[in-house]
């Protein structure tokens, strides 16, 4: 089944489709079958259900789904661990 | 030679008098390729930026179509001068890139970021070329309303050189509020901003009473729900904007629903820029990542949007869409309406916040004060934006075109108003409010990088 990701960030044009690209290719190069939504922080709780949600800013809010910051996308400091992470939960089922 | 050169000229501006929509592709092919992106993949980068050009274009025409007509009918029937609808950043970065300013923005405003770093005169090393679009913003107006290239490329220094000593001021900030350790974020209005809110905290802290009141909202975005949502202001506010221009049911709900749309579409299409400067902003990251290593001193320079996610934010971005309505409303003479900044007004306040250290009471202070800032100024501002809207060919002849993001930017408003000097009061007062501003500011991000140190001792 696909995996549906949630990736968020203030307006959805910047930082968001940095992150959204980084994770659309490290899907494809792991076999992972994803389905995006790309949205504002005020609209995430709008597009769920979903099975992971990635912010580009430190969100406190609690979805009930496992929710990863994606800062390290927009820096580049650190985007392994944040990449080893979202395959993480990608991966469970 | 000058055969040449009169050649070269030619070329240049026949690919110019083609628009924007023609001239960004081409440019921005070139670019990517010249930095080393695959010809196939620099040809699609350019192909989207024109894609995102023209449906910025669509949107902002169908806005002022709709929108424009409703809001002078209110205008005239309520008394109030708002008449015109603000397209608010999305619009304005598009407009902005469509500017052949913009393109040259992005390699000066690089080479100046590794002057003013080799001469340790900043410790911001900006990646964020997205972003890039508000230095040029500067430069751009300057060149559409004087014509003169030279006093567009300096508006890009100055605004420059204004944005790299922002990253350094602040990122003591966002280390101790926002605990981003090592990032600032130097673009951007929350960044030229927020020296009001160093004023005003500054202000607040001299007086007995008001000192210790703090206010607190828990998770007002649960509560409200859906109404915070882009979508649904949209719709609220074109549908409450069409029964005071005296249209029925029949014409407002309809108004409603393409405000909506507006909302809904102007990040999707404004997003096909940003996705084919991609290539291009991560070359320039990567560039940037192997000249100055891991372990040197230095800030990263990121997208202010990496702030908007603080619960504090949210909930003062929030209770900003109905406070900038009614600045717009009480203030005289007021001629912008505010819309397409209000689903986004966290990148007003976003440092403010982290000034007051998440004070709810202090930021709604020094908030209002910058959104008064930035509507007096931006009324000020729609000639010169509306200009640069017609020679980028974004809006049709005779439309106009306001943003506050930007267009409300002090710095931008005193750089052009010292080469028009159309209004020197406005220019003298708004630079002089704007100068102590930055005393603070500098006071503040001082004192808050000794507490910073303090703290990081006891441990």
């Amino acid at each position: 089944m696909s995996k549906k990701v949630i990736v968020a960030c203030g307006g959805a044009v910047a930082t968001s489709t940095v992150a959204a690209n980084k994770i659309v290719e490290l899907c494809k190069k792991n076999g992972i079958d994803m389905e995006l939504c790309q949205c504002r922080i005020s609209e995430i709780a709008s597009n769920l259900p979903a099975d992971l949600i990635v912010t580009t800013s430190k969100v406190k809010r609690d979805f009930g789904v496992p929710l990863i910051t994606g800062m390290p996308f927009i820096s580049g400091v650190g985007q392994a661990k944040t990449e080893a992470a979202i395959l993480k939960v990608l991966r469970e089922e | 030679m000058t055969a040449f050169l009169n050649g070269c000229y030619f070329v240049i501006n026949y690919i110019i008098d083609m628009g924007a929509s023609v001239m960004l592709p081409i440019i921005i092919s070139i670019l990517a390729i010249i930095i080393g992106v695959k010809p196939g993949k620099a040809i699609r980068s350019g192909l989207m930026i024109g894609v995102g050009f023209v449906g910025m274009s669509l949107i902002v025409d169908m806005m002022n179509d709709n929108m424009g007509p409703a809001a002078q009918a209110m205008a005239e029937r309520m008394g109030v001068s708002l008449s015109i609808v603000e397209v608010g950043w999305p619009g304005m970065s598009g407009v902005t890139w469509g500017s052949i300013i913009a393109t040259i923005a992005i390699p000066l405003s690089i080479a100046i970021n590794l002057v003013m770093f080799g001469l340790k005169l900043t410790k911001t090393i900006n990646i964020d070329i997205w972003n890039v679009w508000h230095i040029a913003f500067t430069g751009a107006i300057a060149y559409a309303v004087t014509g003169n290239l030279f006093i567009g490329l300096l508006g890009v220094a100055v605004h420059s050189i204004f944005t790299f000593k922002f990253g350094d001021l602040w990122a003591p900030l966002l280390a101790d509020y926002f605990e981003l350790d090592g990032l600032t974020t130097p673009h951007g209005t929350s960044a030229y901003m927020a020296p009001v809110a160093c004023l005003v905290d500054a202000i607040i802290d001299h007086i007995p009473g008001l000192k210790k009141v703090n206010l607190s909202v828990e998770g007002l975005q649960e509560k409200i729900g859906v109404l915070g949502e882009p979508v649904v202001i949209g719709f609220i506010l074109g549908t409450i904007i069409g029964f005071l221009a005296g249209y029925g049911p029949q014409e407002a709900l309809p108004l409603g629903i393409k405000m909506a749309a507006v909302m809904v579409l102007m990040p999707k299409v404004i997003k096909c820029i940003m996705d084919g400067l991609l290539p291009i902003s991560e070359r320039a990251k990567e560039l940037m990542h192997n000249h100055f290593g891991e372990d040197s001193d230095f800030y990263i320079g990121l997208d202010p949007a990496v702030l908007l996610g603080d619960p504090e934010v949210v909930t003062a971005g929030i209770l900003f869409i109905p406070i900038t309505l009614a600045i717009a409303i009480v203030m005289p003479g007021n001629r912008i309406l505010p819309f397409g900044d209000l689903a986004t007004i966290g990148f007003f306040i976003a440092i403010a916040v982290a000034v007051h250290k998440g004070n709810l009471f202090r930021t709604l202070i020094s908030g209002t004060c910058i959104m008064t800032m930035t509507i007096w100024i931006a009324n000020q501002t729609v000639e010169w934006t509306t200009k640069l809207g017609t020679s980028v060919g974004a809006i049709e002849e005779g439309a106009t075109l306001a943003a506050m993001d930007q267009g409300g930017c002090p710095i931008t408003y005193v750089f052009v108003q010292l080469f028009t000097r159309e209004n020197i009061l406005g220019l003298i007062v708004i630079a002089a409010i704007y100068i102590v501003c930055l005393f603070f500011a500098v006071m503040h991000s001082k004192a808050r990088a000794a507490e910073l140190a303090a703290a990081e001792d006891e441990f």
